[in-house]
C-alpha cells in the first residue's frame, strides 16, 4: 500500500475508475515518486502532493487508459467492418428474395433490433472518452455480433433457397469477423 | 499539456522502447530515464506514461512480468524481439529524418529561384 494518507486517498480514486492491475502498478509507481520526494528532504505531505502533481490527476490517467484501452480499439474495429458486412449482405439478402425465405416475421424483427442493438453498444464503447468501464462494453457488443454474424451464415446456408453470388463475399466476411472476434475479445477484456 | 509535451507524443513509442533497451525496467523507472535523458526537458504527466507501456504490450513490443517489491506488486517491462526491430527501424528513420531537418535549417544562403 501507499505511504501517506494523500496517496491512498489518490490512489483509491484511481481504484474506483481502472483496472485493479493498472491500479497496482499506478500505486507502485506513486509510491516510489513520494519515497524520492521524501528522501530529497520534503515532509511527507509535501512530498505527497509533488508526487501527486507528477503523476497528474485521476482523471487525466482514467482519460489516458481510455483513450488507449483495448476494449474502445476492439469496438472500432468491429464497427469500420460494419458498412462491408453491411453491403455483403445487404446485396446477398436482395440478390437471394430474403424475404421468400422460410423465417418467421418475428425472428427477423429480433435480429434486426438485435443487430441496432449491438451496433448501438459498440458505438459506446467505441466514442467514449472519460469512463473505462465503458470501453468495456465492447466484450457484450463483440459477442453479440459474434452470435448475428453466426446466426446470419447459418440462415443463409440452411435456409437460402439457393446461394447467390454475392454470400461468396458475404460468408468469408462474417467468418473472418468472427475469427478477429474470438481471437481479440479475451485479451481485449483481460486489461 | 506544454507545446514540447505535445510534440513528444508523437515520438513517445521510440522513446520508451528506448528506455528499455539497456534491461528490463518499472513504469517509474521509465520515466525516470525518459526525464533524465532528456535534461528534464520532457514534462508528461507520469501517470500517462503507464497507459502507452500497456499499449505496446499489446502490441507485442515489450512484455511485463509481475513481481513483489516492499510488499507492493511491481510489474517490469523488457523489450521483445519485434520491439527491437521496431526500435532499431524508428531510430534509423529518425536519424534520416532529422539529418534531413538539420541540413534544411543549417544558416546557409538559400539558391535563388529565376
Amino acid at each position: 500500500m501507499a505511504s501517506h494518507q494523500l496517496i491512498d486517498d489518490y490512489v483509491n480514486r484511481l481504484a474506483r475508475r481502472l483496472p485493479a492491475d493498472a491500479v497496482d502498478e499506478l500505486a507502485d509507481g506513486i509510491t516510489d515518486t513520494w519515497h524520492q520526494h521524501v528522501a530529497a528532504g520534503r515532509s511527507p505531505t509535501q512530498a505527497a502532493h509533488a508526487a501527486i502533481a507528477e503523476f497528474g490527476t485521476p482523471q487525466q490517467i482514467t482519460d489516458a487508459f481510455v483513450a488507449q484501452a483495448p476494449g474502445r480499439r476492439a469496438a472500432r474495429l468491429l464497427l469500420a467492418t460494419g458498412p462491408v458486412a453491411a453491403a455483403c449482405w445487404g446485396a446477398s439478402l436482395i440478390v437471394s428474395r430474403a424475404w421468400t425465405w422460410p423465417i418467421p416475421h418475428p425472428a427477423a424483427v429480433v435480429f434486426g433490433s438485435a443487430l441496432l442493438l449491438v451496433v448501438a453498444v459498440l458505438v459506446l464503447a467505441a466514442t467514449g472518452r472519460h469512463s473505462y468501464r465503458r470501453t468495456r462494453l465492447a466484450g457484450v457488443g463483440g459477442l453479440g455480433l459474434l452470435v448475428l454474424d453466426a446466426a446470419m451464415v447459418a440462415a443463409a446456408l440452411l435456409l437460402a433457397p439457393t446461394l447467390v453470388w454475392p454470400m461468396a463475399a458475404a460468408v468469408p466476411v462474417s467468418l473472418a469477423r468472427m475469427m478477429w472476434t474470438i481471437r481479440s475479445l479475451p485479451s481485449a477484456l483481460a486489461s | 499539456m506544454n507545446a514540447q509535451a505535445q510534440v513528444l507524443k508523437g515520438h513517445l513509442d521510440v522513446l520508451l522502447l528506448a528506455t528499455l533497451e539497456a534491461g528490463p525496467r518499472h513504469g517509474y523507472a521509465v520515466k525516470e530515464a525518459l526525464r533524465e535523458g532528456s535534461g528534464g526537458r520532457f514534462d508528461l504527466p507520469t501517470g500517462t506514461i503507464y497507459p502507452a507501456l500497456h499499449r505496446l504490450a499489446g502490441a507485442g513490443l515489450i512484455a511485463g512480468s509481475w513481481s513483489t517489491v516492499d510488499g507492493r506488486r511491481r510489474r517490469t517491462y523488457r523489450l521483445t524481439a519485434a520491439g527491437q526491430r521496431r526500435l532499431h527501424a524508428d531510430r534509423s528513420n529518425w536519424h534520416d529524418f532529422a539529418t534531413a531537418i538539420t541540413a534544411l535549417l543549417e544558416t546557409r544562403p538559400w539558391p535563388a529561384t529565376s
